[in-house]
């Protein structure tokens, strides 16, 4: 593990997409544990703040980053950046998860997604989108944050976040709003 | 297929974030599969997830979980080596089971070529529905709806959302004209009366997040396909 600490720089987006690269076409182990080091233990954190109890937190986390090293030639830069596809994959697994949970059947269904053609046009849109929303998160207020996260976190409708908040709904509503027009602002304004 | 109603920014927002139900989470797979700018949106949510994950303080690993995760690497690996290679990105979507078709020859869309489609049932003034069943959850409420020509449903509401994506053929309420590609998604509180405009049947997908409200007439009308 200790070397894994070597270089305790923090990736960025460019250099986490180029590690998933090299996990792809070379099966680096070296660049797969710079991936593991930075993510594992943020999903770990993640999916526990998702209401995951901490085991099976670690548990999934684990199986994400087993995914990053089977998956890692079905990443694309030009759809979703480093962070972004990674996300996706553990969102994935715990809807997996809690369904088997519920149903007791086993089941590895992908999602269904789309094809788009890459093309250098949305290489380019998709790197200032994962920047957009990175800038426009930071300028939230704390309540609009709150909002978000707690959307992201848990699975209430807002109709019940804001039962939990002692807000009215419409209150929850128009934070969303606000949040959301902000990134889109952002999103939209400079295309 | 010009599209005029769109997902709501909740409901992209929580099936980016994986806590839609099941349910309303296949209505919206259904819309997006024809929806580019839905699509568009939901990637930027997606790109929130990113930041989130990123901006989140990590929790540690268990100190020998890297080696677990490389011994388990090392056994695929072994068991994978003399075997053919990985099959391409299209080969493991091909799906081989004939495409299923609604009445009428209409195409069932991509989203649902996995669920089971019940028999049709005729429940009255026009009214035909059949339930899907999703493979990762039997329990999910959704339900397959052709409404006749002219077809009126009497006004409801309900508890919850509703949402309707229109598969072929159109309806009308208070808020709008609804063509193939459109979803309606109706809050809580709404009452809503639709129309099924004079051209054909309507078919669409109608999924429930809460409860009908029982006094509705819709609400009787699918009690016994969503089991509420």
């Amino acid at each position: 593990m200790t070397r894994l600490m070597k270089d305790d720089g923090v990736p960025d987006g460019d250099e986490l997409a180029r590690l998933i690269g090299q996990v792809a076409t070379e099966r680096d182990r070296q660049a797969y544990a710079r991936l593991y080091s930075y993510f594992a233990p943020r999903l770990n954190a993640f999916l526990r703040r998702s209401g995951l109890p901490p085991n099976t937190a670690e548990e999934i986390a684990q199986e994400v980053m087993l995914s990053v090293w089977r998956k890692a030639s079905y990443f694309d830069p030009a759809r979703a950046g480093a962070a972004t596809w990674i996300f996706t994959i553990a969102r994935n697994l715990r809807i997996d998860h809690l369904r088997r949970l519920r149903t007791a059947s086993a089941g590895e269904e992908e999602p269904v997604e789309v094809e788009t053609a890459p093309s250098g046009e949305t290489l380019l849109l998709t790197a200032e989108r994962e920047a957009r929303v990175r800038e426009a998160l930071k300028t939230l207020s704390d309540e609009q944050a709150t909002v978000l996260r707690l959307s992201f976190f848990s699975e209430k409708a807002h109709s019940e976040i804001a039962r939990e908040l002692g807000l009215p709904l419409g209150t929850v509503k128009s934070r969303v709003r606000l949040a959301l027009g902000r990134l889109r602002v952002l999103l939209e304004g400079h295309t | 297929m010009t599209i005029r109603h769109h997902a709501s920014d909740e409901s992209l927002l929580r099936y980016a974030a994986g806590q839609l139900p099941a349910g309303p989470a296949r209505v919206l797979a259904v819309h997006l599969a024809t929806c580019p700018c839905c699509r568009e949106r939901l990637a930027a949510f997606e790109a929130v997830g990113g930041a989130l994950l990123e901006a989140t303080a990590p929790a540690p690993m268990a100190p020998d979980a890297f080696a677990a995760a490389l011994r388990a690497i090392d056994r695929e690996e072994a068991a994978r080596a003399p075997a053919t290679p990985a099959p391409t990105h299209l080969e493991a979507r091909a799906r081989p089971r004939a495409p299923v078709t609604l009445p009428g020859g209409i195409p069932l869309p991509a989203p649902l070529q996995d669920c089971e489609i019940g028999p049709w049932r005729w429940i009255g003034l026009g009214v035909r529905a059949s339930t899907v069943r999703l493979p990762e959850d039997p329990e999910a409420r959704l339900t397959l709806l052709r409404v006749g020509p002219g077809r009126k449903l009497p006004e409801h509401g309900h508890v919850g959302t509703e949402f309707t994506q229109v598969i072929s053929g159109s309806f009308s309420d208070g808020f709008g004209r609804y063509g193939p590609g459109d979803l309606s998604e109706m809050d809580q509180e709404i009452e809503h009366q639709p129309i099924v405009d004079r051209e054909g049947d309507c078919y669409c997908l109608a999924a429930l997040e809460g409860s009908m409200r029982l006094n509705g007439f819709f609400g009787r009308l699918v009690q016994p396909f969503v089991r509420l």
